[in-house]
């Protein structure tokens, strides 16, 4: 090889890699700086007293507050409805499925994955659309629809990392437990499931993380700007990556815009936490393993 | 308790395992089973356990037969009760790899599986278990404790006492000793000879030694051929 | 009972799958019925006035998507390559870490940002217009999209076979000749496959184009002209009235989506199949 070759192939390299981070540390870094001034109890409560509105005393309009809640209701419900039926079809996948079946599944899931969160949330409306025509007018987009719609988001990553943890388990493993006296499903409940639960768990964490920053598909399936801190599973309900967005296209002073900056910096500690989280758990599950 | 082979063929693919193989497991002893290493001694335990499976390309004929105490069983027959039949005849495994939970769950899971609920009957067979395989006095203080913290030695004693909880009538032993230092299989020896009083053995080991120390019967495989040797 | 939760669970998300695609035929059936489907695919959007083209946010998506792919893959190889062999050791893991981490940051955090730093600016050197423009998007997808591609290249790079690596450094090759005579020979399905998942993930994002590519209904001539790309659209159509066919419209954009993403899904699957023995 060239010497030419050689060096454009390595400072190209290390060229772009720069580039990319220094690309994030600019984005990341001005929202940091700027988000940082703004951190203070008032950007949470605006000019309602911590106290009164964390007991709900109070509701307050002039700050993050409610969708601070709005978004840990969405994420925890959403992560609630995903993991059962996302660990189950990983179980299935790598225990049950042959064949056909199986493949089609793949399938299914790789396309599920793919679909952009925009086009989730229009099937989430659509759902909406039914129950409003099936209730006469009772219900329309809400916090529960939203939810489910985000399960549907983040179901796929939970079936790959369900069916990755269950596959690392080995066959001298499987021959073990069978010789122990157990049927497939009571090995995979009793002995495969908490070895993989680990893995599973990161998954979860995973999921979290996606639908705190998902903003697409919410917004077809009933966020709104001011709705308070969530009070019924079938309300409107405010989130966090929806405040920012707005706050972007329709900030009417500085105030509000410092706003944005506070919302969105809290997001990224939400999300960047719950990114070390996930890695501390595959951290730590590599050095059992060894 | 005893166990009957009867001209068995085992095929792995296009590969034959064993070739004819007529032999006689009594109760109550300990039977060996030497040769050089190869697939056809482990290949004989797992049709004892029926732990093959037909989608793996295993073809069995002939005919393998055990005397449990309620009866006869044809271990070739497509429609056995495996948990069942893995209750009565359990197995120990070349190389201790406990499972990543605590002793005590490593040793009562078969008792899980077996669907005993009772926790104090699960305490008494698990206490009964590690006592019989000599491990109670090493463990019975940290029975939460990780199995992975367990010496070699003391993993392979644990296998044992997995094997043992659910009473077996008959205890598999697929070298057990190999991958140990001497004084971890002298202990495991002397629970050898202590456990064929209630229970019958069939040992695989390639160590002639310890063939000659504790079977009472010998067989040798070679070439997928067994012959009778003692 | 286990196996039956099981498979009931697979059947769920079968039928989720193929749900998601029925609910949009359903509501975009209509459109077949009179006039609104001639003017689908035409390049005037009036819904005033009876139009419902949505040609221009076609050509909008491929403006915006094909550029941010084109420049995220290069980027994406050479960090991969930087991050598994030409690095010195002790700054794999923290590049690869990076890599991860950005996977997690929030889309739209991106584009607040952008949109107070990148769009001034971009203003500021074209001397005309708003500064939202495809140019703006594209760079900021590309930002997003790398790192999902980045974690596919790593991956395969690292399951090229330790015995060749091992014979490629006996032969006295240079890091950047195993890079180039064996790990990208070997690796090239999966560096296909990271192009088009990146590509898929470029045409699907909504939050970046809606916040930066200015949302214009034009056929895009210039780069630093604004565009609609299809997803943005979906977004701005919300029409209160479910009945009105400019709100139908939508569900034909949501099936063509849902189409291309099937249609890279089949290519990856085509690709990274495992080769027959």
């Amino acid at each position: 090889m060239s010497l030419w070759k050689r060096l454009l192939i390595r400072y190209g390299s290390f060229f772009v890699t720069l580039l990319l981070l220094s690309g994030l540390f600019f984005f990341l870094g001005h929202i940091v700086l700027k988000g940082g001034n703004t951190l203070s109890p008032a950007l949470l409560f605006g000019e309602v007293a911590p106290m009164d509105a964390l007991l709900f005393k109070e509701r307050v309009f002039e700050g993050l507050f409610p969708a601070i809640c709005g978004t840990l209701c969405l994420v925890l419900l959403s992560v609630t409805l995903a993991l059962p039926a996302g660990v189950l079809t990983g179980i299935w996948l790598s225990h049950f499925a042959r064949g056909r079946a199986k493949r089609t599944l793949t399938l299914c899931v790789d396309t599920l994955a793919g679909v952009p969160s925009i086009v989730v949330g229009l099937f989430g409306f659509s759902f909406a659309i039914l129950l409003h025509t099936l209730t006469k007018g009772r219900i329309g987009p809400c916090l529960l629809i939203a939810a489910l719609t985000l399960a549907v988001l983040v179901m796929p990553g939970i079936i790959r990392t369900t069916e990755v943890a269950l596959s690392t388990i080995d066959r001298g493993t499987r021959l073990r437990v069978s010789a122990m006296g157990a049927t497939p499903v009571q090995a995979i409940f009793h002995v495969y499931l908490p070895m993989a639960a680990s893995g599973i768990f990161r998954g979860g964490v995973l999921a979290l993380g996606r639908c705190a920053e998902d903003t697409a598909a919410i917004m077809l399936t009933g966020v709104v700007v001011t709705a308070g801190v969530p009070y019924a599973l079938f309300g409107r309900f405010e989130a966090l990556p929806f405040a920012i967005f707005t706050i972007a296209s329709e900030y009417t002073g500085p105030e509000e815009l410092a706003r944005g900056y506070g919302a969105a910096l809290i997001l990224l500690i939400l999300c960047g936490g719950l990114f070390g989280l996930s890695a501390c758990i595959a951290c730590r599950f590599r050095s059992i393993k060894r | 308790m005893k166990i009957t082979f009867d001209t068995l063929t085992f095929r792995y693919g296009t590969h034959t395992l064993l070739k004819d193989i007529s032999m006689e497991v009594p109760q109550g002893a300990l039977t060996a089973l030497t040769g050089p290493s190869g697939e056809g001694k482990s290949s004989l335990l797992s049709v004892i356990n029926h732990l093959w499976q037909p989608e793996d390309g295993v073809r069995i004929t002939g005919s393998a037969v055990a005397q449990f105490k309620g009866g006869a069983v044809d271990l070739l027959s497509p429609h056995l009760n495996l948990p069942l039949l893995r209750q009565k005849v359990a197995m120990v495994f070349q190389n201790p790899t406990p499972l990543p939970f605590s002793i005590f769950k490593n040793v009562s899971l078969p008792l899980t599986f077996a669907g005993i609920r009772d926790q104090k009957k699960i305490h008494q067979r698990v206490e009964r278990a590690l006592t019989r395989a000599g491990l109670w006095d090493e463990v019975n203080h940290r029975l939460k404790h990780p199995a992975a913290t367990l010496s070699g030695g003391q993993q392979q004693r644990l296998a044992m006492a997995r094997a043992l909880v659910t009473n077996p009538e008959i205890l598999l032993l697929d070298e057990p000793t190999s991958s140990l230092d001497a004084e971890s299989r002298n202990g495991i020896e002397a629970q050898l000879l202590e456990l064929k009083k209630s229970c019958t053995l069939l040992l695989v080991s390639h160590s002639e030694d310890q063939v000659d120390r504790l079977a009472d019967r010998i067989y040798r495989l070679d070439q997928g051929h067994l012959e009778r040797q003692g | 009972m286990g196996e039956g939760a099981a498979t009931m669970a697979a059947g769920i998300t079968f039928g989720v799958t193929l749900a998601i695609f029925g609910f949009m035929g359903w509501l975009a059936l209509p459109l077949l019925e009179g006039e609104t489907l001639s003017t689908l695919f035409t390049s005037v959007w009036n819904p005033q006035g009876g139009h419902f083209g949505i040609r221009p946010m076609i050509w909008g998506t491929l403006a915006v998507a094909l550029p941010a792919t084109l420049i995220a893959f290069p980027v994406s190889v050479g960090f991969a390559c930087v991050a598994t062999h030409l690095a010195p050791s002790w700054a794999r893991r923290p590049l690869k870490g990076i890599a991860g981490f950005m996977t997690g940051i929030p889309t739209v955090v991106y584009g607040f940002s952008a949109v107070f730093t990148l769009v001034p600016l971009i203003r500021r050197m074209a001397g005309q217009g708003s500064g939202f423009s495809i140019l703006g998007a594209a760079m900021v997808l590309a930002l997003l999209i790398s790192p999902t591609m980045i974690l596919i290249l790593i991956n395969a790079f690292e399951t090229t076979p330790q015995i060749w690596l091992r014979e490629f450094e006996a032969m006295g090759a240079t890091p950047e000749e195993t890079v180039w005579y064996l790990i990208f020979p070997v690796t090239t399905p999966a560096m296909v496959s990271a192009f088009l998942l990146g590509l898929g993930r470029a045409t699907g994002d909504t939050l970046i184009a809606l916040m930066l590519a200015g949302n214009a209904v034009l056929t895009p001539t210039s780069p630093l002209e604004p565009a609609r790309t299809l997803t943005a659209h979906i977004a701005l159509v919300m029409a209160a009235d479910f009945e009105s066919p400019e709100f139908r419209s939508i569900f034909a954009c949501g099936i063509l989506l849902y189409l291309i993403i099937f249609g890279l899904t089949l290519m990856v699957r085509y690709l990274t199949r495992r080769p027959c023995p």
